[in-house]
């Protein structure tokens, strides 16, 4: 199997994976229960049941997502298996609003209603280069190492080619993602605004 | 040092080996190149007019559309079409049939390209398949290009390439293209691929979700797409047509589906694909239906057309001296009162291509039951009705 298909389906099934972890979590089973299901939902997604396994049918669906997905999913893995949050809410909210001021910029235009498709500068513009450079740093130097972490390891992923994609837009940001940060966003907003309105004057 | 300070430093490290690899990248990265130079080694055929028609095989297939052809060895033609019960069916495969130019006559159809075989070997859903495109590498190889859709309908297609070392015997698992950040949907092919100078291939494709608009696709030698330019933008225009004449110089052919009146939109570059004007309206008519030109070797420009507004009943050649600026209709193939009809009156999705030996083919959808071929040359062409 090509590297790229190998990496594609390990996203998809990464992110149904994920999924399966929120649920569990809910559950609140002991420790030994939880890592058996996950083990049990792990072959149930990558294990070819017929033609495919299940990954490959939401592969069918999503393409290939996203570095930064599968480094979201697979830090919801670990935090519903284990408790432990890898991510501060700090570093979740800035992320939230570097996705969705991306695909704001990214996705309107990319549905061709103008002769601008900042889709095609992932394939290498140094302009697109220069202005991520400027956004890790200024994470770096707020020390949102999340943020920093998760575009060096889309970087390293588009530059050994590990998608089937070349453009550098496809590593670090999808449709799955950015909605999700939007979702997480404006939810936080409306949970700050009803705050502020039930708390009583003086 | 804390954890605190291999944390700092450490992810500043990585982060400046990676730009640095980015920016290596992008400098590195060869600048592209104008427009291969058209092939004029051909020999222009013999001054007897020659024209020949005849329907490809179907043995099996209820509803076929969107043939699409290739000159391989020994000046033979390998045509691709897909078929099925109908247009969009789960069983819809892409069938391939050989002509040979001595005998006159097509090869009986074979499948290259089945959903189950497509989804098998791109280790994903596919649940129908479209438009196959065939051409050449710079590399020589025989390419096809075809559109999957794994949901919804032709708004979520994807583009995938398979390539043939052996003149289309064998071929290669299919590959991916990517060529939309929106879950890579919505992109499809209808017009002939193009060679650029510095090897790379040119795609012209179209996008048809939420708006309708084309763009050219650059791929490198492995089938990556390394670079795209947008052709057109808005809801109107699909199914670009690209034919260079030089380095520099392209026109673009597209169906127009926007408002009345209908015709053929008509797009420049002078600067080898890198900027494209703005689209305006031809003189011809388009009843929101694919087109197909081709370059002559004396240098003229051949358009296949449906010459209506409003439906796919009259197929006609055109003719430009002028490289597009004015149009000559030479031809009716289709649509009038001599021509034999088809059970549907549709004849659309035009193919057309000039061999080596000079002598024009075209493939059609006719009547969608079956794919015609018809061959003749410039004497023909010119010929007094």
């Amino acid at each position: 199997m090509p590297a790229s298909d190998a990496f594609g389906l390990f996203g998809c099934g990464l992110l149904g994976l994920a999924a399966v972890a929120t649920v569990i979590h809910r559950w609140r089973l002991p420790a030994g229960a939880r890592y058996a299901l996950m083990l049990a939902a792990a072959f149930a997604v990558f294990i070819p049941f017929g033609e495919l396994p299940a990954a490959a049918y939401l592969r069918g669906v999503t393409g290939d997502l996203s570095v930064t997905t599968l480094c979201l999913a697979g830090c919801a893995c670990i935090t519903r298996l284990t408790g432990k949050a890898l991510i501060e809410p700090r570093e979740r909210q800035v992320l939230y609003q570097l996705l969705a001021l991306a695909a704001l910029f990214l996705y309107p235009f990319a549905l061709g209603w103008t002769p601008f498709d900042p889709y095609s500068l992932g394939y290498g513009s140094i302009g697109f280069v220069t202005v991520l450079l400027m956004v890790t740093l200024a994470a770096w130097r707020a020390k949102l190492y999340a943020v920093v972490f998760i575009v060096i390891a889309a970087g390293l992923a588009y530059l050994a080619g590990a998608y089937e994609s070349r453009n550098l837009w496809d590593y670090l940001i999808d449709p799955l993602v950015s909605v999700y940060a939007l979702v997480r966003l404006l939810s936080g907003l409306r949970h700050r605004l009803s705050g502020e309105v039930t708390q009583p004057a003086g | 040092m804390t954890h605190g300070g291999w944390l700092r430093w450490g992810s500043l490290a990585a982060a400046a080996l990676v730009f640095a690899g980015l920016y290596v990248r992008v400098i590195t990265a060869p600048s592209p190149g104008g427009f291969a130079p058209p092939q004029t080694a051909r020999v222009v055929s013999s001054a007897a007019p020659l024209y020949r028609a005849e329907l490809l095989p179907n043995s099996t297939a209820a509803s076929v559309h969107s043939a699409t052809a290739a000159e391989i060895s020994g000046g033979r033609l390998r045509a691709f079409w897909y078929g099925g019960s109908r247009e969009g069916a789960s069983d819809v495969a892409i069938y391939t049939s050989l002509y040979s130019p001595k005998e006159g006559s097509w090869s009986p159809e074979r499948v290259v390209m089945t959903r189950e075989l497509a989804q098998r070997q791109l280790r994903r859903t596919v649940r129908k398949l479209g438009n196959p495109v065939a051409g050449r590498d710079r590399a020589g190889r025989l390419c096809l290009f075809f559109v999957s859709v794994s949901v919804g309908g032709w708004a979520g297609s994807a583009i995938n390439l398979m390539v043939s070392e052996d003149e289309g015997e064998t071929w290669s698992p299919p590959r991916r293209l990517v060529a939309s950040p929106f879950f890579n949907i919505s992109t499809l092919v209808k017009g002939p691929p193009l060679q650029f100078a510095d090897g790379a291939t040119g795609l012209p494709v179209y996008h048809e979700f939420l708006g309708k608009f084309g763009e050219l696709l650059r791929l490198d030698a492995l089938g990556h797409v390394i670079q795209k330019t947008r052709l057109s933008w808005g809801q109107s225009s699909l199914q670009p047509v690209i034919v260079p004449r030089s380095e520099t110089e392209a026109v673009a052919f597209m169906r127009y589906a926007g408002n009345p009146p209908n015709r053929i939109l008509v797009i420049r570059t002078s600067d080898g694909g890198a900027h494209w004007s703005a689209p305006v309206k031809a003189a011809l008519p388009n009843p929101n239906a694919a087109i197909a030109s081709v370059l002559l070797a004396d240098g003229r420009l051949l358009l296949a057309f449906n010459n209506a507004e409003e439906n796919r009943e009259d197929l006609s050649l055109a003719i430009s001296e002028d490289f597009g600026d004015t149009w000559r209709i030479l031809r009716r193939l289709e649509g009038d009162s001599s021509s034999s009809g088809a059970p549907v009156p549709e004849y659309s999705y035009p193919w057309i291509m000039q061999d080596r030996a000079g002598d024009i083919h075209m493939l059609y959808t006719w009547g969608r039951s079956r794919i015609k071929h018809v061959r003749f040359n410039t004497a023909w062409l010119e010929r007094r009705r």
